[in-house]
């Protein structure tokens, strides 16, 4: 009996530079098992060709590790944002249990992450992110012309406050999926408040801790959070952000009546 | 020699911008936002309805707690500072705060999400009410004021027309539960429940409360249209604009008690 060959059908939407306007592009890729959205991907740039046949440029996408932890791969799968790299393409055609056969009929559908400048196809310029760790001071400041010593020691109640925390890759589903992180209120986003939780809590860290609950009260600072808790949803390392968001949003409002009375 | 050609102006970046350090208002603002919303304006709401509840006992009842709520001093004072104007920065900011919200719950269909549109929607669904409300009640019609016999009538009337009692009955739900999820959303926002069993919990706990302080809003309408069909004028003497002193009582010299002449104690 001749086996039908099993495919895979993709929908892309690519955009060629930052200001290209976005097409969508269809493929069809030989089905395996196990296979993720990465290895799918890396499957199209073997055979660029579009399900009609026609030739056509391989995707263009950030990634790197592979394994959910660089951050890179972000993007819209099936509409939600995902990490490429744990996006297991037999679960998003239905086999969500071991055993259960995917429904290849369905179509997967990649898109750019929508709420950052596109550079090309799925990659997405993030420099925001970038640009928010800087404003909080997301660091501990230890570099002298000297030798600083030892750093002071750390609780292991503290350290594991701060574990969780420090698990933040920067793939910025969390700023993605919030309502509030738009052009409109140029939200901070809830990723830049908790690394502001994770080094006000550092031992070291926290000299800098005023000036991080100050940066937070700027505008797109911590008030603009709506509660809507798609963060913690989406977060593919299960940061707990919306308790960081939380305890930051006491901390900023504390620093801000002391500094009425006492600046 | 020429002057060096200046450095590049700093690239503004494309799409959202990042955070502002050190400029603007908008903490304090929101955060007057949020603390509005229960004090002063979620405090009238449980006194509005808990004064409404008194229709349960006919229009009597409910015009003396009307006459004892503007005998208050300073009453019109109260009402402007800790009621029209609260409410008005609450619904504007509030709607300005709506309109910059990018709702995606067709997209992530979670409660929380939910949570955050249902709390625009109700709240924008409480400003229109509230505004028609307030026009129609207070500012148009007999002034209850100053006639606060007319309280149940005036409100009975207009209840009569159904399309307004379902307009009333979906407010009041809406309102409710604007208010409710509003003090789960400050206790979470302040960093009162920074826990996720501590937001549970007094999940549970906004939950009852808005659930009991909406069916004794739906209970003063049932008052009002069911419960006292008809319902006549109560007799009561008008309340008058400013203090009416009692006629004064005449001292006879060298009485201590003016009840009991001629004798000193």
């Amino acid at each position: 009996m001749a086996a039908v060959a099993k495919t895979i059908k993709v929908e892309i939407k690519r955009q060629s530079s930052p200001d290209a306007k976005a097409v969508t592009e269809s493929f069809e890729i030989p089905y395996r098992p196990n296979m993720n959205i990465t290895s799918l991907l890396g499957e199209i740039a073997l055979n660029p060709k579009t399900i009609t046949g026609a030739d056509t440029t391989p995707i263009t996408y950030d990634s790197n590790c592979l394994e959910e932890i660089c951050g890179s791969c972000a993007m819209l799968i099936n509409g939600k944002a995902m990490m490429a790299c744990s996006a297991l393409v037999d679960k998003l055609l239905g086999a969500h249990e071991h055993g259960q056969q995917p429904d290849l009929a369905k179509t997967i559908t990649l898109a750019p992450l929508s709420k950052f400048p596109v550079v090309r196809d799925l990659a997405v310029d993030r420099s925001v992110l970038f640009e928010n760790l800087k404003a909080v001071k997301a660091w501990v400041p230890i570099d002298g012309t000297y030798d600083l010593g030892a750093g002071p020691k750390q609780h292991p109640q503290i350290q594991e406050q701060r574990y969780p925390l420090s698990n933040c890759i920067s793939c910025t589903i969390c700023m993605e999926v919030c309502p509030q992180f738009n052009d409109a209120t140029g939200f901070v986003g809830a990723a830049t408040i908790a690394q502001a939780k994770l080094f006000n809590m550092d031992p070291a860290g926290s000299v800098l801790k005023e000036e991080r609950l100050r940066a937070l009260a700027g505008d797109g600072g911590i008030q603009e959070c709506g509660f809507a808790q798609n963060c913690v949803q989406a977060c593919p390392k299960g940061l707990p952000l919306t308790e960081a968001i939380s305890d930051m949003g006491r901390d900023v409002f504390v620093q801000q009546v002391k500094d009425f009375f006492t600046r | 020699m020429a002057a060096a050609a200046p450095p590049a102006l700093p690239t503004k970046l494309k799409g959202v911008q990042p955070l502002r350090t050190g400029e603007g208002h908008s903490f304090l603002w929101r955060r007057l936002h949020s603390l509005s919303g229960i004090i002063p304006i979620g405090a009238f709401l449980v006194e509005h309805i808990v004064s409404n509840f008194e229709t349960w006992n006919g229009p009597l009842a409910y015009a003396q707690q009307v006459k004892f709520l503007n005998s208050l001093p300073l009453v019109r004072i109260l009402e402007w500072a800790f009621i029209f104007i609260p409410l008005a920065f609450h619904a504007l900011y509030g709607v300005w705060i709506a309109f910059r919200g990018r709702a995606s719950v067709n997209v992530y269909p979670w409660a929380g999400n939910w949570g955050y549109v249902m709390q625009r929607v109700t709240g924008i669904i409480a400003l229109l009410y509230i505004g028609y409300h307030v026009w129609t009640q207070r500012f148009s019609g007999v002034s209850l004021p100053e006639n606060p016999a007319y309280a149940f009538h005036k409100v009975q009337v207009e209840l009569s027309n159904p399309w307004i009692l379902a307009v009333y009955v979906i407010a009041m739900i809406a309102t409710c539960w604007h208010f409710a999820y509003g003090i789960w959303l400050f206790a979470a926002k302040w960093g009162i429940t920074p826990g996720n069993e501590a937001r549970k919990k007094f999940g549970y706990v906004c939950a009852a409360g808005g659930t009991a302080l909406c069916f004794l809003g739906l209970i003063a309408i049932y008052s009002v249209v069911w419960k006292y069909p008809n319902a006549p004028i109560p007799s009561m003497a008008p309340q008058p604009a400013g203090i009416t002193e009692p006629a004064p009582v005449v001292v006879t010299p060298g009485t201590t008690n003016p009840s009991q002449p001629g004798q000193v104690q």
